[in-house]
């Protein structure tokens, strides 16, 4: 997995670069927005993350500039700037994941693991969480040892609703859209059960915590 | 603004100020009005009097020898009768004083020499006030006066009743005048309520100009010094937003490289010594950028920062949601248990300050609340406001620091090493930008700490 960074500051740079080759990615950097196009065009990219505040050409412009040219690179936004606007902004302008400075190296790691997946995901139609694949496509579930999970038609639906906001907070009330096209009444009560039911099946693929008072989250084992 | 209980209202000042007036000339008018229908009720009132003396006059006659009589019957016509509680006199004369008939020492009014003969004076007679009218003749064949007096009750009467008649009508047109006033005042101040009403009306950090439509001139050059002041403190907001994109630029752009170093130093020292004093640098950076934020975020939440296109409408239960996914991670790693407890509410507020809050007493509940504890967000409608709760079963906050948590900086006693004290300051900001109130109660549970925050009223 390659990674182009565009940053300017060096200090930044050099530890971004060296803690996502410690993820094991191969790193590009470069200072400023003119080199970008360059690399793009001799070399495949699987993430771009870009500063937002770069010298010359702003992060915005630059994103603006490659969802213009029709590409098609995940772009992870990394910026000093928090208000919500230039938030709203950046997401509009076509970035797909926005993280405010300071972060902490793992957490920008988990983001472009999951921008890359979702990435990758997207492109084989299949969502990985933990040990669990889940393959969008042939709509069925293969565990750590790639067995198919027999999953009822609601279990799956729950599933695939839960991976595909996997990492995130999910709300019964959404849940209980997701599954409503086949039973008019489904109450809170059921979708518990028929949660506990796929968490067994589940095994230690992947988990699904409950969360009080709101709903669910699907987890890496 | 206009209010009618306000001693200094313009709508006072205006009434007190015709009222003086007004009373003066109610006063003027009733005078006037006196002195004007007196003479006419006095002279009808003399005129009937001479007609009673000339009723005298009728029955006199010459007796055979020359000398004259007065004939009256036992009851005298009307212009003799005497009212009740009235007086009438009379007296016939010759010019040498020798009286004929009637009371003697009845004195006659002086001759005025007029054309009919009648001459009048007031005097006072038998201790009373009497109105005297004296007739000089000669009709009867020889010189003769003819004097009636009577006593003024009925022509008093009178001039009173219309006294009266006329305070009453004039202070009615009085009240008139005042209440077409009143009204006149309330009309021509409608610009200034309207004007007030529109200040009113705005989104409280509304900065956007007033107005001028419909203004009087005498009131546009305060709205233009408003529009002028409020074009100066935009200005200035701006700027102060400029500055502090600026200086959390300038502040997290180094600190995330320090921080990145560090983890990358770590992780590449495993198993050396100089692992424990990279531990306490990354403390260090961590406690500095944390404090970066929380200051930046503190400053951010001014009031005078927000513009009225800030604030759109917020249900409380999905923000506590996306509050919860973005503090779970934090929550399980200190072994507590998150969740909410939501009911429906909207309130209108700036989104991504609410969250600050939000996140802000969450951290607040993880330090003092010990792993297997629970922290519950709630929120609702109560008593038609809508509220947010962050409920924990932790350690609590004693009852004498419950003030002191507030304050910038304040580190309560049993503070752990990674605040800054400014998380609740946050949250108090944030209230106020909100026109909300924080408290600090007792948690639900019996142990622990409950902080609420009530919304004003929907609205």
């Amino acid at each position: 997995m390659r990674i182009l960074l565009i940053e300017d500051d060096s200090l930044v740079s050099d530890a971004i670069t060296r803690g996502l080759v410690g993820s094991g990615y191969v790193v590009d950097a470069v200072p400023d927005a003119e080199s970008v196009a360059a690399r793009l065009a001799d070399t495949h990219y699987d993430l771009a993350i870009v500063d937002l505040g770069l010298p010359g050409e702003d992060g915005l412009s630059l994103v603006r500039r490659l969802r213009r040219s029709g590409s098609s690179l995940p772009l992870l936004i990394v910026t000093a700037r928090d208000g919500l606007d230039d938030r709203i902004n950046a997401l509009d302008l076509g970035a797909d994941d926005y993280l405010v400075k300071p972060f902490a190296l793992p957490e920008l790691a988990a983001r472009c693991r999951a921008l890359i997946r979702r990435a990758t995901a997207a492109a084989a139609n299949e969502i990985v969480v933990g040990g669990l694949r889940i393959d969008l496509a042939g709509r069925r579930a293969l565990n750590v040892a790639g067995e198919v999970l027999e999953l009822t038609r609601r279990e799956w639906s729950i599933l695939e609703c839960l991976a595909h906001h996997s990492g995130r907070v999910v709300s019964k009330d959404r849940l209980t859209q997701a599954i409503t096209g086949w039973s008019e009444d489904i109450s809170g009560n059921a979708i518990e059960v028929h949660v506990s039911r796929l968490r067994s099946k589940l095994g230690g693929s992947a988990t699904v915590r409950g969360i009080r008072g709101l709903g669910y989250r699907l987890e890496d084992g | 603004m206009a209010n009618r209980k306000h001693p200094a209202s313009v709508h006072s000042r205006l009434l007190s100020y015709l009222l003086a007036p007004l009373l003066l000339l109610l006063v003027a008018g009733v005078a006037v009005d006196h002195h004007v229908i007196v003479s006419p009720i006095h002279s009808a009132f003399d005129h009937s009097l001479s007609r009673a003396a000339l009723a005298i006059v009728a029955r006199i006659h010459p007796t055979p020898d020359g000398q004259a009589q007065v004939a009256l019957p036992q009851h005298p016509p009307p212009p003799l009768r005497a009212m009740a509680g009235e007086h009438f006199f009379y007296r016939v004369s010759l010019p040498d004083g020798q009286t004929i008939a009637g009371v003697p020492d009845l004195p006659l009014a002086p001759d005025s020499q007029s054309a009919d003969g009648f001459s009048y004076t007031n005097i006072h007679y038998r201790g009373e006030p009497v109105r005297l009218a004296s007739y000089r003749t000669n009709e009867t064949g020889s010189p003769i006066t003819v004097t009636v007096a009577e006593t003024p009750l009925r022509r008093d009467r009178a001039v009173h009743r219309l006294d009266v008649a006329f305070l009453i009508n004039d202070t009615i047109q009085m009240a008139a005048v005042l209440v077409i006033a009143l009204i006149g005042i309330r009309i021509a101040l409608r610009p200034l309520q309207r004007l007030s009403r529109q200040i009113a009306g705005r989104p409280p950090l509304a900065l956007s100009q007033l107005s001028v439509e419909q203004v009087p001139s005498e009131v546009l050059p305060v709205v233009e010094s408003l529009n002028t002041l409020l074009g100066r403190v935009r200005d200035s907001v701006l700027s102060q937003q400029h500055f502090l994109a600026n200086a959390a630029h300038q502040l997290r752009t180094p600190l995330t490289g320090l921080k990145a170093q560090l983890e990358v130093l770590n992780r590449d020292t495993a198993g050396t010594p100089l692992q424990e004093r990279i531990g306490l640098l990354q403390g260090g950076v961590d406690r500095l950028a944390h404090t970066a934020n929380q200051l930046l975020t503190l400053a951010r939440a001014e009031p005078s920062v927000h513009r009225a296109s800030h604030f759109t409408s917020i249900e409380l239960p999905r923000l506590i949601g996306e509050v919860i996914d973005s503090s779970l991670d934090r929550a399980l790693a200190h072994g507590i248990d998150l969740g909410a407890d939501s009911q429906a509410a909207q309130v209108t507020g700036v989104y991504w300050l609410l969250h600050e809050l939000l996140i802000n007493l969450i951290d607040n509940a993880i330090r003092h609340t010990p792993a297997g504890g629970n922290i519950t967000l709630r929120c609702g409608i109560e008593d038609g406001r809508a509220f947010l709760e962050v409920d924990d079963n932790g350690s609590g906050i004693p009852l004498a620091e419950r003030a002191k948590v507030r304050e910038r900086f304040y580190r309560g006693a049993g503070s752990t090493g990674d605040g800054c004290g400014l998380g609740l300051a946050i949250v108090d900001e944030v209230a106020r930008v909100h026109r909300a109130q924080l408290s600090i109660h007792d948690g639900r549970s019996g142990q622990g700490t409950r902080m609420r925050i009530d919304f004003p009223d929907a609205g």
